[in-house]
């Protein structure tokens, strides 16, 4: 089979024409050639100024805003799961407007085409040629509004532009702009006419946010910021998607010990081993979990991961990845509980479960705790 | 020099430090090799002691072979990498395959294999065994019984030192077992342990500190054992310190070395005199520090009263035994007769009122001869014979019985007099011993050789012993290697002319045999010590009552005389009470008795009154009041001592634990390793202070809960100190921060830039560090909580705990395991069943 080829959108689109609100600003091609790291000042001041920007604009979100930023770093792509009206578009705007680079906005419907997507190729009459009309996806961050209410062809037309930054069309594969993010928003509750992402889809995010609903001071905050024009509109950016790769950069220079390595393979492992979960995580969940710690790390000025930061986005990025068991879904428990409560059994290291041990035995609370990184003898699933 | 062999292998490490740790990495190359020679070793350097237990050498073949067998087979399932908990179970069994092809090679399945057959043999050899160990005085013969206990034992050892020193990490502890194997010659032999079990067994225990040294390094200490020069010193310290602790300790405990816990006194946790054999326990009672089994008695007796319990006749073999003759014995114990005719012309009657207490033996103590007993418990018969009386399902603890004796008034005429040949007793009284030594025959004969009738024959004898070239001494026999009795025994008596009552009164006896009187030795008591009560007998009115207790034990012959009866005799100097007829009429025959009865004879006609006279002989173990009654005082505070470093034992182990961690090492190569043992004490640290570390924590969490914690936080409300102590808490939650961040990066950062970064603060700061943090935490704590802290800290008591409770959760472990491997297979057939349905 002849390989694709493969293009670079700038190859192929020398102007600025194209969809209406897609402005194909170059993309920076983080595969091609090497984008130097900065160093923690710089990245610490550039972490800082989005975070302030994006805080501006959604009042007590500062949480889903930070996890949004990792996501980013983290080269993931973002699936914002709420209720209507809490803010994700809101987020998902913001996140785009703060960073110089090119944002594209897809309201999927169910009348979505895949072609809408990715682009078609038309034929020119002057040039009797066909030429590739590029879609939504070719942006550096793409928000993907209401995904669940498009038909599973179209959501399936994303899936691979999500996991290759790539488009394939009439046998050409065109490159994405790098960086590339994916902002979905879905609403929970079952709507006529909506397809619920399938597992296959889900994993492909890196990590789900629930926004919330604010607090009551942020609230009335938001009702008085919000009042007369949107501070959206005030929203400059204030890094260049030249920044961003660098920061990207900078984020895989992170250092993730043996020590990390092994609770994170031992964490996986734990959720497949689970008597409460039909579906454990998956090894690729895996590796975005550690490359969302790396970013938690360099975010929070540190160049190596800290079991800490593992255990931070664990909630986030695992949760939407497993499936409960029918009889744990009954007893209320939840996929974010379940993996809270396996963190909350699972030994950080020898050292931990040495000292800790003796003490657990002797105040007489709970199990024996294994030896090693291996598991929990209470976590292992026997039918 | 101890500590030589760790510094060249340490010196050596660095080239081939890796493959040499075999149990962690790697095949388990020679550890396991090395480690069972080690133990083999020191159980066989342990067990050189046993020599003079066991007598000569016979018995060690076994030894070895039992030993180096067991161990071979733990190193075989090490080797091969057997589960852990296999490798002792597979020792036990080894050690019952060699121990029945040792013993049982002809009652068991192809020679090794123990069968149904095996069972009743062992069954055998154990109670010869036990009948040696109370029958036989040490050294015992190596009879196949005692041979098999004691390589059963030294195998058990083996496995245990092998579980201490290997899956169990704690070599040093391991000593304990070899230090079991010790106590036994040390408690039976009178020299002790001697110098080659001792010399055995501390070279094998070197050998096995060494190897777990070698071979698996502590990690703790891993890094200060390398080229340290402290530690030669502190090797040299801590031994010097003990060695000055055992020579001081014994002179400050009062008897330790003069009867409190005298060498070869053996344990006897079953009362005061287990009895089987008085002969043997009456050197061990006569040596008793304390007045065990004390007997009170009243009588109407106007002369001194020999308590008999037991005699013994038959003077063959290596251990004489009382014959009981169980064959002729009568039941009962109301109506006595002697059995032979009596033609003196006057008969002494007697009544006295024993009461035994807590003595305990199968033999009831009575005066010879006794007629009638009245009011005993229990079953009891008697022989005709020598009139001992024995029960028949009970034994003389806590009897109160009523004797009614008689003996002949005898006077030298009689005595001498009686000259008729003798009639009328049983044979094995007459006949001399087989295989005698030349050396009683000669002396025997030499001593008797101007006297004519049997009874100057005797009265020379008994001359001859009690003349100045004999000495009564409880420690000669001991020291010299005859104590207890037989015939070997006697002849060293003769040679060394040094011993107590039962030399004496065997060596009389064997004599008097060997001129042709008919003999017997009496085992009981000499006359006692008045008490000063009364006790009110029937018929008798009030009368005084005397006690005797162990250390009056004693033995004396019996020589028959026709038409007189059984007559006693005391040839041993300064015990006992000379009677009026075998006094010498050279001696004046005033003051009779000697020895340590004085004043406290009854007074009559026969006997007169006892003057103060020579001071008693100081008898090991009765001591001098002083001690006496200091003895229990020093005990108190020895026990307080004992108390005392008990109750203080965690607390030094806490601090030596805290001390080792954040000890500076010398040379730079070991700040690597500072930084995790910082971290270690500070969540003991924590733990002490009421914030135990949990397994799930991160170290950033764990830091952050604790310095949120009320060990570090607390509301210092208007307290006048709050400043200041708000000030250390402040500086330990910053510690905790520092200590916090210099293990993370540690831990989880880059190598090498942890080093880089935290370089220049150097171990120093760390030990600080921990210092403000345990600062911070004792202004915060309250009283109990501090106290708690130092004198029972959780870190280590939890972890005491956690090691106690490690046989428990071994045993659960195995038995969840057997439960899963059950459960698999009953799965898999289940399986098999039904494809082999479907299919």
């Amino acid at each position: 089979m002849e390989p694709h080829r493969r293009t670079a959108i700038n190859e192929v689109l020398p102007g600025g024409h194209g969809f209406a609100g897609v402005a194909a600003q170059g993309g920076h091609q983080l595969n091609g050639r090497k984008t130097a790291p900065l160093d923690a000042v710089a990245f610490r001041a550039a972490s800082e100024r989005i975070l302030t920007a994006i805080n501006t604009v959604i009042d007590g979100k500062a949480e889903a805003a930070k996890l949004a930023l990792t996501v980013l770093l983290a080269q993931g792509h973002l699936l914002l799961e709420d209720v209507p009206g809490v803010g994700k578009t809101l987020l998902a705007k913001t996140l785009a407007r703060t960073i110089d680079c090119s944002v594209s906005r897809i309201q999927f419907t169910p009348d979505l085409l895949p072609s809408d997507v990715t682009g078609v190729s038309i034929y020119n009459q002057s040039s009797r040629q066909f030429e590739f009309r590029p879609g939504a996806v070719f942006a550096n961050i793409v928000i993907g509004d209401e995904i669940n209410r498009a038909s599973a062809k179209t959501q399936s037309a994303l899936l691979e532009c999500m996991e290759e930054h790539q488009v394939t069309v009439d046998g050409h594969s065109y490159g994405l702009a790098e960086p590339f993010m994916v902002v979905a928003t879905q609403n929970p509750i079952e709507m006529e006419g909506t397809y619920p992402l399938p597992e296959a889809q889900r994993d492909r995010f890196m990590a789900r946010i629930s926004m919330g609903y604010p607090d009551k001071d942020s609230e009335i905050e938001m009702l008085e910021t919000h009042q007369a024009t949107s501070p959206l509109e005030r929203v400059t950016a204030v890094v260049t998607s030249a920044d961003v790769a660098a920061m990207i950069a900078t984020v895989q220079q992170v250092f993730v010990s043996e020590a990390v390595k092994e609770y994170t393979v031992a964490v996986g492992r734990a959720t497949r081993d689970s008597a409460m979960l039909r579906l454990g995580a998956s090894p690729r969940s895996m590796l975005q979990l550690l490359r969302a710690a790396k970013a938690t790390a360099a975010l929070d000025g540190r160049d190596f991961v800290l079991p800490d930061d593992v255990v931070a986005v664990a909630e986030s990025v695992l949760a939407h990845r497993i499936i409960l068991d029918r009889k744990a879904a009954s007893t209320g428990e939840t996929p974010q509980s379940v993996i809270r409560g396996v963190l909350a059994k699972l030994p950080i290291s020898q050292e931990m479960a040495d000292s800790a041990r003796a003490h657990r035995q002797a105040a007489g609370s709970g199990q024996p705790v294994p030896r090693s990184g291996r598991q929990a003898p209470e976590l292992r699933h026997s039918r | 020099m101890t500590l030589t062999p760790q510094r060249q292998v340490s010196a050596a490490r660095p080239p081939q430090a890796e493959p040499s740790r075999g149990p962690t990495h790697g095949g388990a190359g020679a550890y396991p090799w090395v480690m069972a020679g080690a133990v083999a070793v020191s159980v066989c350097g342990a067990a050189l002691s046993l020599n003079g237990v066991l007598r000569g050498w016979a018995w060690y073949l076994p030894v070895l072979t039992t030993v180096i067998v067991v161990s071979l087979a733990m190193a075989v399932l090490r080797s091969v990498r057997a589960q852990p908990v296999l490798v002792p179970l597979g020792g036990l069994a080894s050690l019952v395959l060699i121990l029945t092809f040792t013993f049982f090679r002809r009652d068991s399945i192809a020679g090794f294999i123990p069968s149904d057959k095996t069972l009743a043999a062992l069954g055998r050899l154990l109670r010869r065994a036990s009948e040696t160990v109370l029958a036989e005085s040490s050294p015992v013969a190596p009879n196949a019984g005692i041979v098999l206990v004691t390589c059963a034992a030294l195998g058990l050892v083996v496995i245990l030192v092998d579980a201490l020193a290997l899956p169990l990490g704690m070599p040093a502890t391991s000593g304990l077992g070899l230090l079991a194997v010790l106590v036994v010659p040390a408690m039976i032999k009178p020299q002790s342990v001697g110098l080659a079990g001792f010399v055995g067994t501390a070279a094998g225990y070197l050998v096995i500190l060494a190897c777990s040294q070698w071979f698996a390094p502590d990690a703790r200490t891993q890094a200060d054992t390398a080229r340290n020069p402290g530690q030669i010193k502190r090797a040299a310290l801590t031994g010097s310190v003990a060695l000055v602790a055992a020579l001081l300790l014994q002179l400050v405990i009062p008897g330790f070395d003069q009867g409190t816990f005298p060498q070869g006194s053996r344990l006897n946790p079953w009362g005061s005199s287990n009895g089987l054999n008085p002969m043997i326990s009456l050197g061990n009672s006569l040596r008793s520090p304390s007045g065990d089994g004390r007997i009170t008695y009243a009588t109407n007796a106007t002369t001194p009263l020999y308590l008999r319990s037991v005699t013994v006749d038959r003077f063959d073999g290596e251990s004489w035994s009382p014959d009981d003759r169980e064959s002729t014995r009568r039941a009962g114990a109301g109506r006595m007769d002697v059995g032979h005719e009596i033609l003196a012309p006057e008969q002494v009657r007697q009544i006295t009122a024993v009461n035994t207490g807590d003595f305990t033996s199968p033999y009831l103590p009575a005066p010879y001869a006794p007629e009638a007993v009245n009011g005993l418990t229990g079953r009891w018969s008697w022989d005709p014979a020598t009139l001992t009386i024995k029960g028949t399902d009970t034994n003389s603890r806590n009897q109160q019985y009523l004797v009614l004796s008689s003996s002949p008034k005898l006077t030298t005429e009689l005595l001498n007099e009686s000259s008729a040949p003798v009639r009328g007793i049983p044979e094995e009284f007459i006949r001399p011993p087989a295989n005698l030594p030349d050396i009683v025959r000669s002396t025997a004969d030499s001593v008797t050789q101007n006297s004519g009738t049997a009874y100057a024959k005797a009265m020379a004898i008994q001359r001859y012993l009690r003349a100045g070239d004999f000495t009564y001494s409880l420690e000669s026999p001991v020291q010299g290697g005859y104590d207890g009795n037989g015939l070997s025994v006697l002849a060293d008596f003769l040679t060394q002319k040094s011993g107590y009552c039962i030399h004496f009164a065997s060596a009389m006896a064997v004599m008097a045999r060997v001129e042709g009187i008919p003999s017997r030795i009496a085992v009981g008591y000499a006359p006692g010590r008045l008490t000063g009560a009364t006790v009110s007998v029937a018929g008798q009115g009030a009368l005084p009552e005397f006690e005797v207790d162990a250390r009056d034990a004693h033995a004396w012959p019996e020589l028959y005389f026709q038409g007189l009866g059984w007559v006693p005799f005391e040839p041993t100097p300064s015990r006992g009470v000379v009677p009026p007829y075998a006094q010498d009429p050279s001696s004046g025959g005033a003051s009779t008795h000697e020895g340590n009865n004085d004043g406290l004879l009854p007074t009559g006609g026969a006997t007169p009154p006892a003057t103060p006279e020579t001071p008693p002989l100081p008898l090991p173990g009765t001591g001098d009041a002083a001690g006496n009654q200091l003895a229990p005082l020093l005990y108190g505070a020895a026990a307080v001592l004992v108390l005392v470093l008990v109750a203080a034992s965690p607390r030094l182990v806490r601090g030596s634990i805290r001390a080792r961690r954040l000890r500076r090492p010398a040379s730079g190569r070991n700040g690597k390793a500072a930084v995790p043992l910082a971290w270690a004490e500070l969540l003991d640290l924590a733990a002490d202070y009421g914030v135990p570390p949990v397994a799930s924590e991160t170290p950033r969490s764990f830091s952050a809960r604790l310095r949120r914690s009320p060990a570090l936080n607390r509301d210092d409300g208007g307290k006048p100190e709050g400043a200041v102590s708000a000030g250390s808490v402040d500086a330990g939650r910053r510690a905790v921060i520092t200590l916090t961040g210099d293990f993370e990066r540690h831990e989880y950062g880059r190598p090498g830039t942890g080093q880089a970064e935290s370089g220049g603060k150097g171990e120093q700061t760390r030990a600080q560090q921990i210092a403000l943090v345990r600062e911070a935490l004792r202004r915060n704590a309250g009283l109990m909580a501090r106290l708690r802290a130092d004198w029972l800290p959780p870190s280590v008591m939890s972890r005491w705990g956690w090691i106690a409770g490690s046989p428990f959760r071994t045993v659960r472990g195995v038995a969840a395991r057997v439960r899963r491997a059950v459960a698999g297979l009953w799965d898999k057939a289940r399986d098999g069943v039904r494809r082999l349905r479907e299919g």
